[in-house]
């Protein structure tokens, strides 16, 4: 009985190592391990051992049986190897990625998302207004005096019904404070429309983003702050701004904002980069009358605006050079912005 | 507006600063520098004399001339000029100067002949517009003296002064700001004084003024005997420096007192005036030719300065071809007046016409210069061409007054500039600019200043506190900030809708683009802007046919996308657009509402190697992308086709109307040159963003049975619409079955596998109990009778 079990050892350890798949692994096992296998066949002589051998060829069943099991392990481990390794050897790291599709929001879109995100970060909240605007609050309401060129028909799109496309959006900060009280705290993207032709630098619609901060105690120092730490975060901690004093009909004072910029050449040249100023009296006295109060009394409140064209913006940041680029949606210059 | 850095230096003394440094001063003090150009004879060009002229030996049109210059031995100068003859002083550019537009000089042979430097013309060199041959000198001229001797080297600003400012529309009006802005002082008076002029009023046949609200101030100066020739060198630099041309000395006079005090003055020959002056309105379509050689036709409010018989000039604005100074003229007659600005602004616009003197006159001169003006104006006319003035300015009306006195309380200056100022640091400032300190008021933080007659523009407290602002330098005021928290608005919340509906169709291909919102009526088609009933909204005043109408839709622009990139050679299309659309509602009410537009075409997937020729995108494709950004699957309701959309429906999400999808009309489709089938889709983004967020997101527990599937198929008719079998299986009362999805669709056209009119369809159906492991039997129950149910109400075969 023992030479028996020996003697399937030594036929298993030697025929399993030469097997090269695993069906034929699997008939190996079938074969000696089965419930018809050899083993089996020979543990069925058991019952003929005399009782004191039984335990010795039961032993030795076992250890047969371990020797053929792992041997079956390891060739099936081997072969489990070969195979990954077969698998694997055609990847070729060096071929072209297969595409997931793959599009781009719009560089405008993107320019204004940045500012408008580090403007809420400071605190201000979305306003707007409707594009098609009365006088009242694109001029008027804005100390724009009557006789005012931007207010010609040469100068801005008018409707038959005396409307106009605005052309700033300084309008919406007339709207945020004929219907909310102070303190306003926002910031209004949108559109703006000037009877432009359209060229390299000029638009008919153009987009822009207005700020407005009126409050008890709001400072040119507060506009100064906030205007220099927006900028920052858009452009970096070391961008330098200066303000110049400008002229616009609703702030005293008024600034333009340059920023210190390095052009392609290399050379830092000082770009326009925004308006600005605190809430002329006027204005904030022409949204009381409409309001009908004097919650806007300029002896209660001041306020800076400020103001700037994200085109310009967007074209600053990626260094485009023709405006038109912006409207015409090529998708081999949109790609460029995925 | 030009500056000559040397004229303004007859004001102020800049000799300490570079031209940058002059630069950043204006630019301080809020005038804004355009541009800086460099004046005056370039280095190296020297006044020369002729000694003789040869004929070249080969060339005919050139000569050979030797030249004084100062070196050693005559040179040697090849010349095409003419207008010269030997003795003449003429410039000489030598080797290594550098001529405008950067030409410089060399030493070479011209046919064959040495040419040492090159005789100049004036404006070769850009020093006179003279240009027919050399320049020839005054025969006084220093030969061998660098010719920047007689034409100063000049630096000129351009600059753009704000609409606010007009006092600094003149050399002494910027010298007056600029000394302010560095604490210096004027080398002269604030202004040319004119208290010592004898002033007459004048009778009616002498001036007689018609319209006093156009014209409160006209004031007349006759000079008589004066002898028109043309002006000195020095007055000639003064104002092509400028860039204004030299006319002739009493022209020249009246322009150089505009440069020089903003105050515009115009000079008209007494022998072409018929009788006095008579400053009146125009009459109804009254012909005016004016200096410029066209002729104008007036309007009865436009104010006009005319003799007995005739218009002589348009007030302010531009005076007669026919009553002009020339050197004909012995007596003059010289106007300085105020005109109402609106007056001078309104007649300038209609007709097109904007002079130096209407640029002035229309944001203001200040009304105390006008005798001032004239005064220095005749004193120079009287220098420089002779004559003898009348004794008195006449005088008709009076100055007005637009100017008075403001309070400037300190404290309220500190808390809008946000630092609080010393008194100095208030009173310095104001002080140099010509204010005065009438009191110091009870208070103690306030005080009261008289405005000067030049500055219009300071009225308000508040125009006050901007020059001390301006002038303390906003680099002086420290930066700082406040806040308080801020609630999201509604725009907050649409805003971050729009932006994560962009981004999920961005991360599926989609190219987010930006059309112009003003569109041309042609682009314009009911059929593809139907989601609101109503008109384009059209402008009063389009600058061309091509926009001539606000969009009432997203789509127009789209096409126009897909239609330009298609012709660029793009193959595979995905775009989408949000935005405003405006539409006129019957009753007349302007909407502006915000939509989402896609458009999708060519092939479904980006092509690659793996793939080979990925085939084109169906509606089912553009469905599927919209269920990726509603909150539920969305539906497609059929609608009839239309001339536009071959495949037209209305796009629901439960019972909520949002839009409209639809396929393009193949021909509409080739028109715009696309060959693949066009799916496009509009969307009223507030709807879908108010069902988006409507419903606050309850997760649902995940399943703790298994499930079993049991897949059908289903041979149906091919007009067959999918959607009854979705009706049918989202209304069933089957409570096990949890899911259905379809998995497939057969036709053939050959009609071999399937009859050519006939197709099926396939679909996975899932039951599952929430509370137990389902048996066979039970949903073998469950499917059967479902089945039976689906047989019993639909005209479907079991396969």
């Amino acid at each position: 009985m023992l030479e028996q079990l020996d003697a399937i050892q030594q036929e298993a350890l030697a025929e399993i190592p030469s097997i090269d798949s695993e069906p034929a692994l699997e008939q190996a096992r079938v074969k000696f391990l089965g419930k018809k296998g050899t083993l089996a066949a020979a543990g069925a002589g058991m019952r003929d051992v005399p009782k004191e051998q039984k335990k010795d060829v039961g032993q030795k069943l076992n250890e047969v049986r371990q020797a053929i099991t792992s041997a079956l392990e390891a060739k099936g481990q081997a072969l489990a190897d070969a195979k990954d390794a077969e698998s694997v050897k055609d990847i070729d790291p060096t071929l072209p990625g297969i595409a997931f599709p793959r599009g781009a929001e719009h560089p405008l879109r993107q320019t204004l998302d940045r500012a408008v995100q580090a403007l809420r970060r400071m605190g201000f909240a979305l306003a707007s207004g409707p594009e098609i605007e009365t006088e009242w609050h694109c001029f008027d309401a804005l100390n724009t005096p009557a006789d005012h060129p931007a207010r010609n028909e040469s100068d801005t799109f008018y409707f038959d019904d005396g409307r106009l496309l605005r052309t700033h959006t300084s309008t919406v900060q007339i709207r945020t404070m004929e219907s909310t009280p102070p303190p306003v705290r926002i910031i209004a993207p949108g559109s703006a429309f000037r009877r432009d032709e359209i060229d390299a630098t000029h638009l008919s619609h153009f987009t822009q983003l207005e700020g407005l901060y009126v409050a008890p105690g709001v400072s040119l120092a507060d506009l100064k702050g906030t205007l220099e730490f927006f900028f920052r975060s858009l452009f970096g901690d070391k961008t330098a701004l200066r303000f110049r004093p400008h002229f616009f009909p609703f702030t005293e004072p008024s600034y333009e904002v340059d920023l210190l910029l390095e052009s392609k050449s290399g050379t830092a040249q000082w770009i326009e980069i925004a308006g600005c100023g605190m809430v002329d009296p006027a204005v904030l006295e022409a949204v009381c009358k409409t309001r009908g109060d004097d919650a806007y009394h300029p002896d209660k409140v001041t306020g800076f605006a400020f103001g700037m064209g994200i085109e310009r913006l967007a074209m600053i940041t990626y260094g485009i050079t023709d405006i038109r680029l912006l409207i015409e949606n090529d998708v081999r210059f949109l790609r460029q912005f995925a | 507006m030009k500056l000559s850095l040397n004229w303004l230096s007859d004001h102020l003394d800049l000799s300490g600063c570079t031209t940058e440094e002059i630069a950043d001063l204006l630019t301080f003090a809020g005038i804004e520098v355009e541009g800086i150009e460099q004046k005056g004879a370039p280095d190296k060009v020297i006044i020369a004399k002729i000694l003789s002229s040869d004929q070249h030996p080969n060339a005919d049109r050139l000569s050979v001339c030797k030249v004084e210059y100062g070196g050693e031995a005559p040179a040697q100068i090849v010349c095409g000029a003419k207008n010269y003859k030997v003795g003449d002083h003429v410039p000489l550019a030598l080797p290594g100067a550098t001529l405008p537009g950067d030409f410089t000089i060399k030493k070479g042979k011209l046919r064959g002949v040495e040419s040492e430097g090159m005789m100049c013309s004036g404006r070769e060199l850009e020093v006179s517009e003279d240009h027919e041959g050399l320049l020839i000198l005054p025969a006084e001229t220093t030969v061998g003296n660098p010719l920047s001797s007689i034409f100063p080297n000049d630096t000129v600003f351009e600059l753009e002064v704000t609409p606010n400012r007009p006092d600094c529309l003149s050399h002494l009006g910027v010298a007056r700001d600029l000394a302010a802005a560095m604490g210096a002082e004027l080398k002269g008076p604030r202004d040319h004084a004119v208290n010592s002029i004898p002033r007459q009023p004048a009778n009616e046949t002498e001036i007689q003024v018609s319209a006093p609200e156009a014209c409160p101030l006209y004031t007349a100066r006759r000079i008589r005997g004066v002898k028109v020739t043309e002006s000195p060198e020095w007055l000639k630099q003064r104002l092509l420096a400028i860039g204004l041309r030299p006319i002739n000395n009493v022209v020249d006079i009246t322009n150089y007192v505009l440069m020089e005090m903003g105050q515009p003055l115009h000079a008209f020959d007494v022998a072409k005036l018929d009788g006095g002056i008579h400053v009146r309105l125009a009459a109804e379509g009254e012909k005016f030719l004016a200096l410029d050689g066209e002729e104008y036709t007036l309007a009865d409010d436009d104010l006009l300065i005319a003799d007995q018989s005739r218009g002589v000039a348009i007030a302010g604005v531009m005076g007669g071809e026919e009553s002009g100074v020339t050197e004909s003229t012995t007596d003059v007659l010289l106007e300085s007046a105020y005109f109402d600005p609106p007056a001078v602004r309104r007649t300038s616009r209609k007709l097109g016409l904007v002079s130096d003197s209407s640029y002035r006159f229309e944001r203001g001169v200040d009304p105390h210069q006008v005798a001032g003006a004239s005064d220095l104006a005749t004193k120079l006319i009287l220098e420089l061409a002779g004559g003898e003035a009348d004794a008195a300015i006449l005088v008709a009306g009076e100055a007005p007054t637009l100017t008075g006195e403001v309070v400037v309380d300190a404290s309220k200056l500190g808390s809008l500039l946000g630092k609080k100022l010393t008194p100095k640091e208030i009173d310095g400032p104001l002080s140099s600019l010509g204010l005065e300190k009438t009191s110091t008021d009870d208070a103690p933080s306030t005080s009261t200043w008289c405005i000067p007659s030049f500055r219009l523009d300071l009225q308000r407290p508040v125009d006050l506190y901007e020059e001390v602002a301006r002038l303390h330098g906003l680099e002086n005021i420290p930066a700082s900030s406040q806040g308080q928290f801020v609630d999201a608005s509604s725009e907050d919340r649409s805003y971050d809708f729009d932006r994560t509906v962009s981004a999920k169709l961005v991360g599926q291909g989609f190219y987010e683009c930006h059309t112009i919102k003003l569109i041309a009526e042609r682009q314009f088609d009911d059929h593809l802007c139907p989601l609101i009933p109503g008109e384009p909204v059209a402008l009063k005043n389009r600058l061309s046919d091509d926009h001539s109408h606000l969009r009432p839709g997203l789509l127009p622009g789209l096409l126009q996308v897909a239609e330009r990139n298609v012709r660029q050679g793009a193959k595979s299309l995905k775009f989408v657009e949000s935005g405003t659309i405006f539409i006129k509602t019957k009753g007349g009410k302007t909407l502006e509402k915000q939509h989402l537009a896609l458009l999708m075409s060519g092939p479904a997937s980006d092509p690659n190697w793996t793939n080979g020729a990925p085939g084109d995108a169906s509606l089912s494709h553009l469905r599927g992308v919209l269920d990726t950004i509603s909150p539920h699957p969305v539906s497609l309701i059929p609608l009839e086709t239309n001339d536009e959309l071959i495949v037209r429906a209305e796009l629901k999400i439960g019972k909520q109307k949002i839009g409209l999808c639809g396929q393009l009309w193949p021909a509409k489709a080739r028109s715009l040159d696309i060959d693949s089938p066009v799916l496009v889709a509009e969307i009223d983004l507030a709807k879908l963003e108010k069902l988006s967020t409507s419903d606050a997101v309850l997760y649902d527990e995940l399943p703790r049975f298994p499930a079993i599937t049991r897949d059908i198929a289903m041979e149906v008719d091919r007009s067959f619409a999918n959607g009854d079998l979705v009706s049918f299986f989202e209304k069933h009362n089957q409570p096990l079955l949890v899911d259905f999805r379809m998995f497939d669709l057969f036709r053939d056209d050959t009609g071999e596998k399937l009859a050519a009119d006939r197709k099926s369809i396939a679909y996975s159906l899932t039951y599952r109990s929430p509370e137990r492991t389902l048996e066979t039997a039970e949903v073998d129950d469950a499917h059967g009778k479902l089945l039976e149910a689906l047989q019993k109400s639909l005209p479907i075969t079991l396969r």
